[in-house]
């Protein structure tokens, strides 16, 4: 018998991510961390004394930086974690997956809710850290206008790059906490395994530069394989670049950018199958 | 001419379950033949265990099937387009809380396909339909288990679908809540959708279905119409007005002379339920659209929590 075929809609996808979204955001833990992170690059002001050497812009930026990488990862893995395992310990997953929907849908739409929201996380950070910025900035300026030729000190389109980079980590760890769910039992599981893969990632460049002094070439090909496996995330962390020579370079951003979109496809793509055969 | 399709089709169903890591395996359903025809409403029963709920998850497409041939309307059950013409009631439904009643049938139909010029009317006729149009705006989370089972209800049928599986659709409603179940299914019967329906309340599948099947450890045990099943056709009952011990024993006496028997004299008795559902207070009907208000509408001191 034949029957029309049900085709990957967009618009289903954009459902499921949406609801994804307004269940994050009525989480109390997105409130939490969002008030903390806040708290805390807001209470940058107090510290300023502590500047390690550093400029005081810089260092209101590398605190700021520092609030959304932290919280960010957490705030991520938790987020992705609870959002999937809502859907199947409470047994919505089985009234919306017994509707006519794919799966990869499912998965990607579970992914852009959650990506969208980190981003209002990221943006209300980075904004809150933006916003200090341009009051110290006139402060400064207004107080010594002899000593400065340059109207503004700091180079805010630099700063939105580094804070969009930092999202696109966060999707490629989103997509790396989906594809722990879509065959881990338990939410404690996928919340521990995504935050050792997060160190892995982190770190994995220092084990790259050890190792590749090796001779043993079996040894040398493992690491290089699990270098390709895991994203190195200091790629993204291109925030010491602000304000140094010329800045960042849209050139290497671009690239940074494409090379997280492609570990959020694969990745995406491997929870998706992962997913398609899990049984509900 | 074609040959009509069945709504579910299932020939040699063995389902298997890895319980251990050394792939020790639990064998929930073994060579299971079924065929519910369109129209009927067929009922699945059986103890804890025996394969109801992994039975109606391989027609859904939620598991995959071990061994064996599941179809829906003639498409087999793993493929998305199978699901297009079923609605699904899970057991103890859990649904968006923060949602109100009408945003997740909404959401469901959204999902489902339902055309954005008819999405409005659909959705409030479907809750006017299980009768809970005066608790559409109230969140999912502050409704009584009755009501969720009537809101699961109208999510599984938005979309107009053939098929209606209820997973235990009266597991922890009261009497009140069970009957309006009933009176419900009855009514998707008149409109000639086909329903499956498991559920441990046999005087329940026994009033509502054509058909049954009982299921123990995943095998089949018994599949027939329940007139066959449970009628006594060598026996017959008379109901009449009470007689006195003198007419009862002359009764049995013309009855002698005929050659039958008097086996039994009893005294009728109405079933509990039905006493139950005659003394308490039902304020609306579901599926009677003037009903206007949720039938398990309470007074608001009396609501349940969130």
């Amino acid at each position: 018998m034949s029957v029309a075929s049900v085709p990957f809609s967009f618009g289903r996808l954009g459902l499921i991510a949406g609801n994804t979204f307004l269940e994050a955001v009525r989480q109390k833990l997105f409130l939490f961390l969002v008030l903390i992170t806040l708290g805390l690059v807001l209470s940058v002001l107090f510290l300023l004394t502590f500047n390690f050497g550093s400029s005081e812009l810089k260092f209101i930026a590398d605190f700021g930086f520092g609030a959304l990488t932290f919280f960010g990862s957490a705030l991520t893995i938790a987020t992705t974690a609870q959002l999937f395992f809502s859907e199947i310990e409470n047994r919505t997953a089985l009234t919306l997956l017994a509707k006519p929907i794919w799966r990869a849908e499912f998965v990607f739409g579970k992914f852009l809710g959650v990506f969208a929201v980190i981003g209002v996380f990221c943006a209300l950070t980075i904004g809150t850290t933006i916003a200090l910025l341009m009051v110290r900035e006139g402060q400064i300026l207004a107080a010594a206008t002899d000593e400065f030729e340059a109207r503004s000190l700091i180079a805010y389109g630099d700063l939105l790059v580094v804070g969009l980079l930092q999202w696109l980590k966060f999707g490629v760890l989103t997509a790396i906490v989906l594809l722990i769910a879509s065959f881990s039992n338990t939410n404690l599981f996928t919340v521990v395994t995504g935050f050792f893969v997060l160190v892995i990632c982190h770190l994995q460049y220092l084990a790259r530069d050890q190792w590749s002094n090796v001779d043993n070439i079996l040894l040398s090909g493992a690491v290089r394989a699990l270098s390709f496996i895991f994203p190195n995330f200091q790629l993204f962390n291109l925030a010491d670049e602000i304000g140094q020579g010329s800045g960042v370079s849209g050139e290497v951003a671009l690239r940074v950018a494409g090379y997280g979109l492609v570990y959020i496809a694969v990745i995406g793509g491997l929870a998706v199958y992962s997913f398609r055969n899990r049984e509900i | 001419m074609t040959q009509a399709v069945s709504a579910i089709s299932i020939k040699g169903l063995t389902k298997d379950f890895s319980v251990t890591l050394r792939g020790v395996k639990l064998r929930a359903v073994d060579s299971l033949n079924l065929e519910v025809a369109e129209g009927q409403v067929y009922g699945l029963l059986g103890p804890n265990g025996s394969g109801k709920s992994t039975t109606i998850k391989i027609i859904l497409g939620l598991l995959d099937a071990t061994v064996g041939d599941v179809r829906v309307f003639g498409v087999p059950a793993n493929k998305v387009e199978a699901r297009r013409n079923v609605g699904y009631l899970p057991e103890a439904p859990y649904f968006y809380r923060y949602l109100s009643g009408r945003e997740l049938v909404r959401f469901y139909a959204r999902v489902c396909g339902v055309p954005a010029a008819t999405l409005k009317s659909r959705v409030d006729e479907v809750i006017a339909w299980v009768g809970l149009s005066g608790a559409a705006d109230r969140r999912v989370g502050t409704y009584s288990k009755g009501m969720l089972q009537r809101i699961g209800l109208a999510q599984a049928l938005v979309h107009d679908p053939k098929l209606i599986v209820l997973d235990e659709p009266t597991a922890g409603v009261d009497p009140v809540g069970s009957a309006e179940m009933c009176d419900l299914i009855l009514k998707l019967k008149q409109q000639g959708k086909t329903v499956l329906i498991t559920s441990h309340l046999l005087a329940q599948i026994e009033d509502v279905c054509d058909r049954v099947a009982i299921l123990d450890r995943g095998k089949l045990i018994v599949e027939g119409s329940v007139q066959e099943l449970v009628g006594q056709r060598d026996r017959q009952a008379l109901i009449v007005d009470p007689l006195p011990p003198a007419e009862i024993e002359a009764l049995k006496g013309w009855l002698a002379q005929r050659g039958h028997s008097l086996n039994s004299v009893e005294q009728p008795r109405a079933r509990l339920d039905q006493l139950f559902l005659s003394k308490v207070s039902r304020p609306g009907r579901p599926g009677d659209k003037s009903a206007g208000v949720g039938s398990n509408e309470v007074p608001i001191s009396d609501k349940p929590k969130a």
